[in-house]
């Protein structure tokens, strides 16, 4: 198995196809306005040409090299290339005032790949263990995962708790569309054929995540992004290296943990790990003004997030975030469904995605600490070349997926959707995990009540049944009773 | 103006469709004279798919003008075999017909899809239900099972309502006078998670969809739903040896629309049979489990009409006819 797994990643295809996935991840996180769930979005029609392996590398990839990228613009600009380098950017861009820059990205580098590392171990020592655990789920298991994932949703996604809560609500309602799964019927098909399997999920995702954003790039098209930044000095020093190495490893944990949970993604475990190392640090008040320490936290972990994310993704089919909801996708695609029986059918392939994450992330390193004077000129690349490719990247990929022109209907519609929830300041991360989550809960919720023969006991006859009881408690009640604490004590 | 330009795009509409027509003068000798698509109702690298590709990639030497697979997806496959079905009948347009053209129109959602709307080619393999409990299990033989279901109820999972498998479990409960609680789930790999785990008592999902787990000693085959005995597994015997007369399966095949002319009907089959026979299809079939089950155009419409009566009624007993 090992020389299986050894042979499948060490050769010069697939390092190509990782690092030219890591490469395109870097470049679409860079610039801002490009998120990582967009990238792996627009990538994935180009996976369902090659074998799973090579496919599934080439969009973790992108993943990894988004993540990352993301801080290159957040340093220069102050426009954090995606969400999850929103609080690189806080502290990043006071270095580049100071004129340094180069120091700055290169511990974001250095901090980004310790994080993904701690991820991708731990990604490798939980994820089989996992997989024999979840052969203890059963539907009712399965549904209050579900419920958790969704209670989830509601408290952290967005700033407004009523926008995610609708948002979600869209995702779920979505799914309504198409062939009820336990009784047959077709429920919301108005009759029309291509609304028979219910809505397909990769135009939609393209839509709300790739189309809407070029959209809206369309509304500063002509506004050029100033970079006038020398680039010098990205080894770290003695110092930062360990400032790097006290607080990169423990906010890529975090990021993993962070990255478990369904739902929460890397923008999140950005920010826990920056608060995290505010509390940790002997300096607190000094976070603001460019402290290396401000950097390597929340760029581990961000990057920490990846590997914890494909977690549940891998072993039970719940994705930890939008990404890896995009690689349930692609695993479907090529015939491979999530779940314990992965690891036990396609060893070579579950393995092959651990280590070549782990080549992703040293080709970041690599990338980063050689060609950051390249990524900086593609933030200067005009959107005017860059917006109708997007377009065109969407519309063959919704085709490519079932070369069915219904599906770019829907994406076009989702994209013009996607749009004004980001006009009004929603998030759209909280619909996907509906559209996923949401018939997850339905059916295994009637699944459970057809084993039980209508007895609802089913769901409180298990352990993690219990536990799930527990945790869809704390998250739903967990603020209310903080909130209540901090008004009698005050 | 815009009435000119309607005008003009009907002209050019009609004036098309006149030179397509003119260039669809096809007879059998040149055939292919241009290129050719196979179409497949599911997506790409499922089950159905891979076969296609193997068996195309056979053949894509008797086809000098390029030979391609196109997946068209949705409606349990009803939308790809649709269209297949209504396209040119010139043999430029071959389709990957599966059961799901004998069962989706009884159970409604076939969107006006009818077997007789092809022209059967070949039937290219077939996979028979496999009666399959936990190793554990304290059944060692269908009868024991199907004993015990006489006095509880038995959960079986399968791939999904009305698919193959549940109509496979469905026939062995009747021809067994016996109820089993039929379980959905999103396909077949969710149903056998769930039976390694304890959660349900059986599943009757093909002998190649459990074959790794029945080998790595996790799960155990009562039966197979099949007329004979499968080659792969000759210990394991047929229902219908035990007493039970079902046998239920999936199958695959090639079909074109039924006004295809029967010279081009005869040379697809034999570029299609001799490309079933290659090494490289052999090669691909044993190692995906698959089992090639090749039977002619006769043979195969007559399977496709028992095979249509049989799942009708079962459909109807079932009471999972929609509207």
């Amino acid at each position: 198995m090992l020389v299986e797994v050894l042979t499948s990643v060490f050769n010069i295809q697939i390092f190509l196809f990782i690092i030219l996935g890591v490469f395109t991840g870097i470049c679409i996180g860079a610039l801002p306005g490009l998120t990582a769930t967009m990238g792996v979005a627009l990538v994935l029609p180009l996976t369902f040409g090659l074998d799973a392996i090579p496919g599934i590398l080439l969009l973790i990839g992108v993943y990894v090299g988004a993540i990352y990228g993301g801080s290159i613009s957040g340093i220069l600009l102050r426009t954090p290339g995606t969400p999850a380098a929103a609080a690189t950017a806080i502290d990043g861009y006071e270095f580049s005032k100071r004129g340094e820059s180069g120091r700055a990205m290169g511990i974001s580098t250095v901090s980004s790949f310790i994080g993904g590392v701690v991820s991708v171990i731990a990604l490798w020592l939980i994820a089989p263990q996992l997989a024999k655990l979840a052969l203890r789920f059963s539907a009712p298991e399965f549904f209050l995962l579900a419920v958790f994932g969704l209670s989830i949703i509601a408290s952290i996604s967005g700033n407004s708790l009523a926008k995610g809560v609708l948002c979600g609500g869209l995702g779920i309602s979505l799914s309504f569309i198409g062939i009820d799964g336990i009784t047959g019927f077709p429920r919301f098909t108005f009759n029309d054929i291509n609304l028979l399997s219910g809505m397909s999920f990769i135009p939609v995702m393209i839509g709300l995540f790739a189309m809407s954003q070029a959209f809206r790039t369309i509304e500063d098209i002509f506004t050029p992004d100033q970079v006038s930044q020398k680039i010098s000095h990205v080894w770290p020093s003695k110092s930062d290296w360990k400032i790097i190495l006290k607080f990169a490893p423990i906010s890529g944990l975090i990021g993993t943990i962070i990255g478990i949970v369904p739902g929460a993604g890397a923008e999140i475990g950005a920010f826990v790990s920056y608060s995290q190392a505010k509390r940790m640090s002997k300096r607190p008040e000094l976070f603001g003004t460019g402290i290396p320490e401000a950097i390597a936290a929340p760029e581990g972990g961000n990057n920490g997030v990846t590997g914890g994310a494909l977690i549940p993704m891998l072993t039970m089919g719940v994705p930890g975030d939008a990404v890896a909801a995009i690689m349930i996708g692609a695993l479907t695609v090529q015939g491979l469904q999530p779940g314990p029986l992965l690891f036990t059918e396609h060893t070579t392939l579950v393995y092959s995605i651990f280590l070549g994450m782990f080549v992703a992330n040293v080709a970041m390193l690599v990338l980063g600490l050689s060609s950051l004077k390249l990524f900086v000129k593609v933030l200067s690349i005009p959107k005017a070349i860059l917006t109708p490719m997007i377009f065109v990247l969407c519309v063959v990929g919704s085709y490519a997926i079932n070369t069915n022109f219904f599906d770019v209907g829907v994406m076009l519609f989702f994209g013009i959707v996607g749009y004004f929830m980001q006009k009004v300041d929603m998030s759209v991360s909280p619909a996907v995990l509906g559209l996923i989550l949401g018939p997850m809960a339905e059916s295994n919720f009637r699944r459970a009540l057809l084993m039980s023969e209508g007895n609802y006991s089913i769901f409180f006859t298990s352990v993690i049944a219990w536990i799930f009881v527990a945790l869809i408690f704390i998250t739903l009640l967990g603020p209310q009773i903080t909130a209540l604490f901090k008004r009698k004590t005050a | 103006m815009k009435k000119a330009l309607v005008l003009l795009m009907l002209l050019s509409l009609v004036l098309g469709s006149a030179f397509a027509q003119g260039g669809a003068e096809v007879n059998a000798d040149n055939y292919p004279s241009g290129p050719v698509s196979v179409i497949v109702p599911y997506s790409a690298g499922g089950g159905t798919d891979l076969v296609a590709r193997a068996l195309v990639d056979a053949a894509k030497d008797s086809f000098p003008k390029n030979i391609s697979v196109e997946n068209r997806t949705g409606g349990g496959g009803a939308v790809g075999m649709s269209y297949g079905a209504h396209a040119k009948a010139d043999g430029s347009v071959i389709s990957m017909i599966t059961v799901e053209l004998v069962t989706l129109p009884h159970t409604g959602t076939g969107a006006g899809l009818y077997y007789d709307q092809f022209k059967p080619i070949m039937m290219v393999n077939s996979a028979y239900s496999a009666v399959t409990v936990k190793a554990d299990s304290p059944y060692n033989t269908l009868n024991e099972f199907l004993d015990a279901a006489k006095t509880q109820t038995m959960r079986v999972g399968n791939s999904g309502v009305g698919a193959i498998w549940h109509l496979a479990a469905a026939g062995l409960a009747k021809a067994a006078g016996v109820t089993f609680n039929h379980i959905p789930f999103d396909g077949a790999a969710p149903a056998i998670t769930s039976l390694l785990g304890g959660h349900i008592d059986a599943v009757t999902v093909s002998y190649a969809e459990v074959a790794s787990q029945v080998k790595a000693g996790n799960l155990k085959v009562l039966a197979v739903l099949a007329p004979e005995r499968i080659s792969a597994t000759p210990d394991i015997p047929t229902a219908k040896e035990l007493g039970y007369d079902v046998a239920i399966g999936t199958w695959r095949g090639l079909g074109v629309p039924k006004d295809t002319p029967q010279p081009i009907a005869d040379k697809i089959y034999s570029i299609f049979s001799q490309a079933a026979k290659s090494d490289s299809f052999i090669k691909f079939m044993n190692s995906s489990n698959n089992i090639i089950d090749v039977m002619d155009s006769a043979s195969y419409g007559k399977k496709l009409a028992t095979d249509n009566e049989m799942f009708k009624s079962l459909i109807a007993e079932l009471g999972l006819k929609q509207q």
